[in-house]
């Protein structure tokens, strides 16, 4: 029982961790089209931005610094790089991204070096939230998940409820009408994408100080977030919602759990044969709980192509 | 003609001169000659369908680890011809890739390189817990077994043994673009509606081509096994999927042997490059960014399309503005290696070490055998000037080869009108 | 630059060829210059040479200098195998290699085969960090040696000095990463257990360098009410799990096998303090010269497997001043003998090398994080201080039966 509510908050948190970054990654995509395989670096260098900064200015500045610069960076991308090749299709955006996601990464290591630095969250953020099972809960986790529901909730409000989320719905769907209205479409899709990345920003300088911050840090989480949003389907910020809780669950609860395949065989009474064949069939669930994700998506592959909450392909 | 007898003069070289190159040469070949068949197998998916895949690193591990089995079961007794191990590696390659295709293929665009990079992640992060398949992380090992007369020792036979199968299986490809299933890829790229209404399954005709090229990736992932002998779960690693993206795409995924040409390219510069700076890895994501800003056919296609335009193009006013575009590219290359060495050295350990000891001033670092101020004006004059130079080297140089090169195009169209 | 000195040197090597001069010996570092494992690699690099530019102010050997040549593996074994081609072909003799058993397990394969197919032209591989046991076990030949401690020793080593300093207690929890060097771990610490007086509670193998988050594991920790959680984790692996043991407010105390490389005790924070880590060498524990030497010649204090290694090279260059060749051609198959018969004396204890698998018998240092440490950590004021010496002969263990090593004659 304590395991198992532990083990749902903690699902949870990481699964709004997931969400925070494939919510910018879902919104760019759903807005252009453009797959961001950057995205995640644009996390990365949230994070190690933050730590530069608030080195210097302390936590907070570091912070409201990190999305801001990340954001502008993006920015730059959309409005100097992305252009270049958008006449040669969707595939050169996703290996351009893909490209500067490269050089990213090695650019920290530049800087930074391979070792994690140390970036932490401040004396007092540390402290515990409530204790469960006399098991203290940290503060600082109910902060990022926080942050990610604020995040979700001013998106959702940003899109639907106001002015400027009804020109850039236009804008997505007839970009040629919403100009001749008289916006500046160009500023309309650069500031999406400024956005989408200054979210990723955020995300990494509120979760670099709790999980470690290394020149790693993208390609890893970058990974999950793809199978999010395959999961979730692209674009739609409520399916990569739900696939980001999902993800967060099974990983959690995969941790306490040592079944395998053999398990079910003993059902069936072939538990003996089975561990006889060893491999894939005897390997314990706690012990490949990175490789559950994967397999989530080559399920849902297999009954909902287009993703749990996504359009027709 | 005009194509053989280059291809003629190029194989002989390949058959002729490695024997007179050292040990470190002939390695190099090996690995160049592997990294161009796994370009093309990619390209064959990811050029000529249009699929882009961003972890067929899964396949050509397959495949080298498929043909270590085999090499220890020949070890172990098996009478099974050395120079055919590469067979296990097309079939391994065949079978996963079948599986992973269907699973692939279900969706397309984007989707299809997430999942193709996911099914990937699967392999690498199983893989090492898989003790009898893929050995752990330490992986597994065999030996090339003599046969016929030959004893697969020495490199050099292993350089042959390679060469002969990266030519079959490049005559193999190519002979496969001629063919109407050939076709039937190129049409999947352009227009994939156009293909369900001419009566095919294009599901099906994906799979089929996703799976072709897994197969030759596995028989470039078996080259791989008969030359190291080892095969481990790294094989699989993202950085594997990543190298055949940038070899195909910076040599150019449009024309047949692009990707080859990337895959030269890239296994040189990581040979010369990879022991003089730890900044590799940057200058070549470097390199991948620019040809995909400034080049997107790749370098293959930039060097078809001089070639098209051969007889039109009047080099004696070309040459120059070329030339300067040469030296003011080399200028910026060279202000741009400047200016990352220092970071790489400003911002690494032993400068830290070494401004601790100096009491928290900057003291004067060493790059190039030469000793710079950090806070110089000297140091920096070095990178600004070769960049703006540089700069506007390219600047004056594209002002006058753009017109030129219009004149060419428009004469070339016009000759096609007429 | 390397490469140019490289050149420098081959072709130098090329021309005193031609004049009959003396055949240097030649070491090669095959390492993870790049990618992941980098820090690691460059401070098995710089260790060695550091120790070769000892022996070489001594004399050298053969009536040359030695050379080293650097070669970056770029982090995988596939990039290792490539390299060791390069360094046989630049004539290299010994090989040094340590950041990660898999790339080992690749080196010590490639050098079987190549002493199989060449023989009269061995090459010899000293392993300074990969402690993976199939390495001197089905993986063992003459030609390989493991100068560092495997996960038993280490183990052994811990929960001894961890049990006489009264902070074991009898419940103990089991985490590691799910690969050889894991599961070796796990089989130590439960092996360790009946001799020691502890109970293994729970045991849980999770993956490598992929947990995002290790609050699930220490829910599970938790649930099985340990007193000790030993793990032989690294880098991430090791430093998530202490940070999220101490968000959850766990009091447990860790036993460690690599809380020492740098960047841990700054990021891990006062969390770390109180915890056990068993290694090869704590500078707290040895003699300030040895410390003092090093950081002269290298601008910081030998940390992680720094010690190791110098110790490794320093062994070599006591077997070398033994050997003689008279200017003439280097036969490494005698040097491997004369290393095989060498006691290294280091600050701690001597180092010797067990005939059977060439595992090196050697003293295992168990030291505790604490304040105010006379060598800090990751300029904290934190550090670790030597709790205990293991001798060589009270850490080893029999060597593995798997091991069948040819012996030339």
């Amino acid at each position: 029982m304590e395991f198992a509510i532990i083990s749902a908050l903690n699902g949870v948190i990481y699964g709004l961790l997931l969400f925070m970054v494939s919510a910018g990654l879902t919104l760019i995509f759903g807005m252009m089209g453009v797959l961001n395989f950057a995205h995640a670096s644009f996390y990365m260098l949230g994070a190690y931005i933050a730590y530069a900064v608030s080195s210097i200015f302390g936590f907070w500045a570091g912070l409201l610094v990190a999305p801001l610069i990340v954001g502008g960076v993006g920015m730059l991308v959309e409005r100097y790089l992305l252009p270049r090749v958008h006449a040669h299709g969707h595939a050169h955006e996703l290996l351009l991204t893909f490209g500067l996601a490269l050089i990213i990464e090695e650019a920290v290591k530049l800087f930074f070096g391979d070792f994690p630095v140390n970036y932490q969250m401040p004396e007092s953020l540390r402290f515990a939230a409530f204790s469960l099972f006399d098991t203290n809960y940290p503060f600082y986790r109910l902060f990022i998940g926080g942050i990610a529901v604020a995040m979700f909730i001013a998106l959702w409000l940003l899109l639907s409820r106001t002015r400027t989320g009804i020109i850039v719905r236009a804008a997505e769907r007839l970009p040629a009408m919403a100009e001749a209205l008289g916006h500046n479409i160009p500023v309309v899709f650069m500031s999406v994408f400024g956005t989408g990345a200054a979210l990723a920003g955020l995300a990494g300088a509120v979760a670099g100080a709790f999980y470690p911050t290394n020149p790693n840090m993208g390609l890893e989480l970058g990974v999950i977030v793809f199978v999010v949003v395959v999961v979730g389907g692209l674009g739609s910020l409520k399916g990569s919602l739900l696939a980001s809780l999902m993800i967060g669950l099974f990983s959690s609860y995969a941790v306490g759990i040592d079944w395998s395949l053999a398990t079910l065989f003993d059902l069936a009474g072939l538990g003996g044969w089975a561990r006889a064949v060893g491999g894939l069939i005897t390997m314990e669930v706690s012990s490949i709980s990175g490789t559950i994700p994967f397999v989530l998506m080559l399920l849902v592959l297999l009954i909902r192509p287009a993703g749990l909450m996504g359009e027709r392909n | 003609m005009r194509t053989i007898i280059p291809a003629a003069i190029l194989l002989i070289a390949l058959l002729a001169v490695p024997p007179f190159l050292g040990l470190g040469w002939q390695n190099a070949l090996v690995n160049l000659l592997i990294a161009s068949l796994f370009a093309l197998a990619f390209n064959l998916l990811s050029g000529q369908a249009g699929l882009l895949s961003f972890g067929h690193a899964a396949y050509f591990g397959v495949g080298a680890f498929a043909t270590l089995h085999l090499m220890i079961a020949v070890e172990d007794g098996l009478p099974f011809p050395t120079p055919l191990l590469p067979l296990a590696g097309a079939g391994a390659g065949l079978a996963v890739g079948l599986v992973a295709g269907v699973f692939a293929t279900k969706r397309s665009g984007v989707y299809f390189a997430l999942v193709t990079l996911a099914i990937a992640e699967l392999f690498h992060s199983l893989a090492p817990h898989l003790q009898g398949w893929f050995g752990g992380e330490s992986g597994i090992s065999a030996m090339r077994m003599p046969w016929g007369g030959f004893v697969f020792g020495s490199l050099l036979e292993v350089y042959y043994l390679t060469l002969g199968w990266v030519v079959l299986s490049i005559l193999v490809l190519w002979a496969y673009t001629r063919t109407p299933f050939g076709r039937l890829t190129l049409a999947l790229r352009d227009n994939e509606q156009r293909v369900r209404f001419l009566g095919y399954d294009a599901h099906a005709a994906k799979v089929v081509v996703f799976t072709i090229s897994a197969m030759f990736s596995g028989v470039a992932g078996a080259l791989l096994a008969i030359s190291n002998e080892t095969a481990n779960y790294a094989l699989f690693s993202a950085h594997v999927s990543a190298q055949v993206v940038l070899h195909t795409f910076v040599g150019g995924a449009t024309i047949f042997l692009g990707p080859v040409i990337g895959a030269v390219v890239f296994t040189l510069f990581a040979y010369i490059v990879s022991d003089l700076t730890r900044s590799w890895l940057f200058y070549q994501g470097l390199i991948f960014v620019l040809v995909m800003l400034y080049a997107p056919i790749g370098i293959g296609g930039v060097i078809r399309h001089h070639l098209r335009h051969w007889r039109s193009i009047d080099w004696s006013r070309l040459a120059a503005p070329y030339a300067l575009a040469g030296v003011g590219g080399a200028m910026i290359a060279g202000g741009v290696v400047f200016l990352t060495e220092c970071v790489a050295i400003l911002f690494g350990e032993e400068y830290a070490v070494a401004m601790r000891d100096a009491g928290d001033t900057l003291p004067p670092f060493e790059m190039a055998g030469m000793s710079w101020d950090p806070l110089g004006p000297a140091s920096w004059l070095p990178p600004i000037l070769l960049l703006s130079i540089g700069g506007l080297c390219l600047h004056r140089a594209r002002d006058r080869i753009k017109p030129l090169w219009d004149a060419i195009e428009g004469g070339a169209a016009k000759e096609g009108t007429r | 630059m390397k490469k140019l000195s490289l050149l420098a040197a081959l072709s130098a090597g090329l021309l005193s060829a031609t004049v009959a001069q003396a055949e240097p010996l030649k070491i090669g570092i095959i390492e993870s210059l790049s990618g992941a494992q980098t820090s690691s690699g460059r401070l098995y690099a710089t260790a060695i040479q550091y120790g070769v530019d000892k022996i070489n102010a001594g004399g050298g050997f053969n009536g040359e200098p030695i050379e080293v040549l650097e070669y970056d593996n770029a982090g995988g074994a596939p990039g290792a195998a490539d390299k060791f081609r390069q360094a046989v072909a630049d004539g290299v003799d010994i090989v040094f290699q340590g950041a990660s058993s898999a790339i080992a397990g690749q080196i010590t394969e490639d050098v079987r085969k190549h002493n199989i197919r060449n023989p009269g032209k061995e090459i010899m591989f000293i392993n300074v960090g990969a402690e993976a046991m199939q390495l001197t076990g089905d993986q063992c030949h003459f030609y390989h040696f493991r100068y560092t401690t495997t996960a038993p020793m280490r183990v052994n080593a811990l929960v001894q000095s961890m049990r006489q300093a009264g902070d074991l207690g009898t419940r103990v929890y089991s985490i590691n990463q799910n690969y050889s060097w894991g599961q070796d771990m796990q089989a130590a610490i439960e092996a360790a257990a009946t001799d020691n007086g502890y109970e293994v509670v729970d045991t849980v193998l999770h993956d490598v360098n992929k947990i995002q988050d290790f609050a699930p594991f220490v829910a599970r920790i938790k649930s099985a009410e340990p007193e000790t959680v030993i793990t032989g984790n690294w880098s991430n692996d090791l430093l998530l799990l202490m940070k999220a043991t101490g968000n959850a407010g766990l009091d447990v105390r860790f036993g460690t096998t690599y809380l020492d490389q740098p960047g841990n005790i700054a990021n891990a924070g006062e969390t770390a303090l109180g915890h056990y880590i068993a290694n090869n060498y704590d500078n707290s524990a040895g003699e300030p010269a040895f410390a003092d030497a090093y950081k002269e010649a290298t601008g910081h204090y030998p940390l992680f497997v720094e010690p190791q290694t110098i110790f490794a090279v320093g062994a070599l260059g006591e077997a070398l001043s033994g050997v003689d060749f008279g200017g003439g051609e280097i036969d490494v198959t005698t040097i491997a003998k004369a290393l095989e018969d060498t006691a290294y004396e280091t600050p701690v204890g001597p180092i010797t090398v067990r005939p059977e698998d060439h595992q090196t018998i050697r003293p295992v240092v168990v030291s505790k994080v604490v304040r105010n440490a006379k060598y800090p950590a990751d300029d904290t004021d934190m550090g670790f201080e030597a709790v205990n010496v293991v001798a060589g002969e009270d850490a080893i263990y029999p060597a593995q039966e798997s091991c069948a090593m040819d012996r030339p004659d």
